[in-house]
């Protein structure tokens, strides 16, 4: 391998890594919280990629009920893009109030909050293909402004292709993660959280109103996944509303092989999922979809709790 | 009345095919294990019914043996599955709950990759054009109405069963029945290769009934679906799985005018299931039944 | 019967259990007392397999069970109870029983399935021994009742009657008389004694009510922050300085 594909590959990783991350990071949080898998989590992802879609480039193509409208304003990538992922947030609370907080009020088991969660995503989904159409979306080239699609780099005399969509990621999941670790250790919020997380009797012994952590974690859940729908939308294009089933199940895959509900372990995962993804040589290419779930599959059954995750002790 | 089974033949053998899928997870349910590995099953089981009716390789078999075939494509789909059931089942099943779900989610996954990069599954496109017994598809109701009816007594035998309360044991309390002497691991390994093997000969049975199969059987939503059908139907009732489907599978139909909102209004149908029928149709009816007395222990 | 030998476990650092050695003779009903979060009950998780030990030995009726799965312990005659009561809730009061006999039965999933004569007979065996020990405990009108609808009193017994019915050698109470009255207390003893010698017991008992542990044991182990402080006869016990302090004192100074 030359040191240019080895570049290459570390940045393909790295950015897909970093996207993953930010996703599962959704799917932790909840889970650290209620100890529930939140399966409407990437339908919540795909709406977010619509949004800012929709906010950024304001067609709605041809099949849906929406087809041949256009929205009265488009607005610049970043403000579409936070506007999307503010959206996903909202929903993020919707899936809550509508798929959680009715069963966790009758201390429902939780496999029906699964079946639940699912038929939440059932209903995004399907709404979203009812208004925009199975069709593929994908943003135009100019949508970074004046920003090049890609840059060309030589090393070594190889060529490197470096996509302003890689670099934008790579950015907006440093500025996220630093804000993530600052909201989660600096703030009263942050702190309160993690506290419910340990332990959500003692926190509301504590006086601690469970019921808002939960809302506000269901929110910052969603605007990441809406952040990463919109960044794996702008990197690969919308592939109909179905597009976020399988992101939302390698997601599953990361924050098992990080660790369920560690935060570090979510954004491992991603980065060694992404990694194995982008240096899985060319021969087993077809093997590409399956390199997330493989590891999966082994890493429950060497060390269920993940790399970064804790052994649970069960209580007898 | 013909008029009647043209037009819903199809439904009805659906609802019996689809029944039989939920009862794949109503085993291991039974002993409290929550699966999701049916559906791979049910597509292995698929490819092998498939690939022996089209695959050149087994016509002088189609030839030898006739309609003979399909029993022994049956047989060769349970023993296959209930093999490889076993196989990813004693390391799979030293997991507990939702870590045993993923489990069995990311089996799915892999073998949906195999399935598509494999030649003799036919890669994407998938097998077609495989060899029907039935000129009607009313008629596939004298395949899956016996499975189904066995099924049913199996697991009304089940539970009067020295494994079958073994498999209760556990799903009440793990824990309990190791200390009273329950092999935990042997019989939550049992109740899923019983779910396994049930998948694979309905799985046999549809390749012919859909006539073509593809890595499509074995969707995620598919695999929600056997879920949706025992939880809605009723895990703790052996008639669950039949309920949950029957509602699932002709609901679709019932909201036809609904046009494209009729999947919003399946998803619409899970959240409100789960959230009033927390024991599924089969309790509601056993309240239904005896008023008054409150159905929540079962 | 039971000895132990330097056993220890540590939770993430935390000696729950730290080096305790002792053994139990054939035939004794033996006291584990001490304060709570002593180790009493991780200490019968590993003596029945539920937890792995960090180091040390067990062994009972002469082999090493050290290691063995909990099923495998329990077949071979030791049979437990739960401190916060571990029934089958949604099984019916019979099948509790009938589920630790089933250990020991030999005709297979088929047999069962088919209802062919060896699974008959042996339905009917464990059947008829199952309404015997419901008998025994008083249970025997509510037979089909779920296990989970019985009032608290009641559970405890049934617990009891279904680790009898793994028909062990050596019976481990984990706090048997938890919520009732003195009256009920004596009732308790009396009947643990009398089940000791219709079924030909050990037993070992976990209980933090005094005056009963006294009466009833004929050796006593007092554990406190997970190490053995004393093992001895009631009176020994009842004298012992360190007991004095760390239990009895304690308890004294707090009532």
């Amino acid at each position: 391998m030359n040191i240019a594909l080895f570049l290459q590959n570390i940045l393909n990783g790295l950015s897909i890594g970093a996207v993953y991350s930010i996703f599962a990071l959704g799917y932790t949080l909840v889970f650290s919280i209620l100890g529930i898998i939140n399966f409407a989590h990437g339908a919540v992802f795909t709406l977010g990629a619509y949004c800012t879609y929709a906010l950024a480039v304001g067609d709605f193509g041809l099949n849906g009920l929406l087809a041949g409208l256009s929205m009265p304003f488009r607005l610049p990538f970043p403000l579409a893009l936070l506007g999307g992922s503010l959206i996903a947030g909202i929903t993020g609370v919707l899936v809550e109030r509508l798929a959680f907080r009715p069963l966790r009020a009758k201390g429902a088991d939780a496999l029906l909050a699964l079946v639940s969660s699912l038929g939440v995503a059932l209903i995004i989904v399907n709404l979203l293909q009812m208004l925009v159409g199975a069709e593929i979306y994908s943003f135009p080239s100019d949508i970074f402004g004046s920003l090049p699609m890609a840059m060309i780099v030589k090393v070594g005399g190889k060529v490197l292709a470096v996509r302003t969509v890689q670099i934008i990621i790579l950015a907006v999941s440093m500025v996220l993660l630093v804000l993530l670790a600052w909201f989660m250790n600096r703030t009263r919020m942050g702190k309160a959280l993690q506290a419910t997380a340990e332990n959500p009797e003692t926190a509301s012994l504590l006086g601690i109103n469970v019921d808002r952590y939960i809302v506000s974690t269901f929110f910052i859940s969603g605007v990441l996944g809406g952040l990463a729908g919109t960044l794996i939308g702008a990197s690969f294009g919308l592939a109909g509303p179905y597009f976020g089933v399988s992101y939302g199940l390698k997601g599953l895959a990361v924050i098992v092989l990080g660790g369920l509900g560690s935060i570090p372990g979510a954004v491992l995962g991603g980065v060694v999922i992404g990694l194995g993804e982008a240096f899985l040589p060319p021969d087993y290419s077809s093997l590409k979809e399956a390199v997330a779930f493989i590891m999966l599959f082994f890493i429950l059954l060497a060390r269920p709790q993940g790399l970064l995750g804790r052994q649970t002790i069960q209580k007898v | 009345m013909s008029a009647f089974f043209d037009q819903y033949g199809f439904l009805m053998v659906a609802i019996v095919q689809q029944a039989l899928l939920g009862m794949s997870l109503w085993y291991p349910l039974m002993a409290g294990q929550l699966s999701l590995a049916s559906i791979g099953f049910y597509s292995l089981g698929g490819y092998i019914a498939a690939i022996m009716g089209t695959n050149p390789w087994f016509a002088p078999w189609r030839e030898a043996l006739g309609p003979a075939i399909y029993p022994l494509q049956w047989l060769i789909a349970l023993i296959v599955s209930a093999l490889i059931g076993l196989a990813v089942g004693i390391p799979a099943l030293r997991l507990r709950g939702i870590y045993l779900a993923l489990a069995t989610i990311a089996f799915v996954q892999v073998l949906n990759v195999l399935v598509l990069i494999t030649d003799v599954t036919g890669g994407a496109v998938g097998l077609f054009g495989i060899p029907q017994p039935f000129v009607s598809r009313l008629g596939y109701i004298w395949f899956f109405g016996p499975l189904l009816v066995l099924a049913l007594i199996f697991s009304a035998r089940l539970t009067r069963t020295v494994a079958g309360r073994s498999f209760m044991a556990i799903r009440d309390d793990e824990l309990a029945a190791q200390a009273m002497g329950i092999s935990t691991t042997f019989e939550k390994v049992r109740a899923f290769v019983i779910g396994c093997a049930l998948a694979g000969v309905t799985g046999a049975m549809s390749a012919p009934f859909l006539n073509t199969w593809n890595a499509r059987q074995s969707s995620f939503d598919a695999s929600v679906a056997c879920l949706a059908y025992v939880l809605i139907g009723g895990a703790r009732s052996i008639w669950g799985p039949l309920l949950g489907a029957a509602l699932l599978v002709a609901l679709p139909e019932v909201l036809r005018p609904l046009k494209d909102a009729r999947l919003i209004m399946n998803g619409v149908v899970l959240v409100v299931a789960c959230i009033y029928l927390p024991q599924g149709l089969a309790g509601l009816l056993a309240s239904l039944r005896r008023p008054g007395k409150e159905a929540g222990h079962a | 019967m039971l000895e132990l030998n330097a056993v220890s476990r540590s939770f993430g650092g935390l000696m729950a259990v730290n080096d305790v050695g002792f053994s139990v003779q054939a035939g004794e009903i033996f006291g584990l007392i001490g304060p709570n979060g002593a180790g009493k009950t991780t200490l019968f998780n590993l003596i029945t397999g539920l937890t792995p030990v960090s180091c040390g030995d067990i062994r009972f009726d002469g082999h090493n069970i050290l290691g063995l799965p909990p099923h495998r312990i329990a077949t071979a005659g030791m049979a437990r109870t739960f401190q916060n009561i571990r029934l089958f809730a949604t099984m019916s009061v019979l099948d509790n029983v009938r589920v630790p006999m089933q250990a020991f039965t030999r005709a297979g999933l088929l047999a069962g399935l088919f209802g062919l004569p060896a699974s008959r007979s042996q339905e009917r065996e464990m059947l008829e021994k199952s309404m015997a020990l419901l008998e025994l405990v008083g249970l025997a009108d509510k037979a089909g009742d779920p296990a989970g609808s019985l009032p608290y009193g009641a559970r405890r017994k049934l617990e009891i009657a279904r680790a009898l019915a793994l028909k062990p050698k050596l019976l481990l109470l984990d706090e048997p008389a938890a919520g009732m009255n003195l009256a009920e207390k004596g009732e308790l003893s009396g009947f643990i004694r009398d089940i000791k010698q219709r079924f030909d017991l050990t037993v070992l008992i976990i209980e933090h009510h005094v005056p009963l542990v006294m009466g009833l044991c004929d050796r006593l182990a007092v554990l406190n922050f997970g190490r053995l402080i004393c093992v001895g006869r009631p009176e020994e016990v009842r004298k012992d300085q360190c007991v004095i302090e760390a239990y009895l004192g304690a308890s004294h100074a707090a009532s």
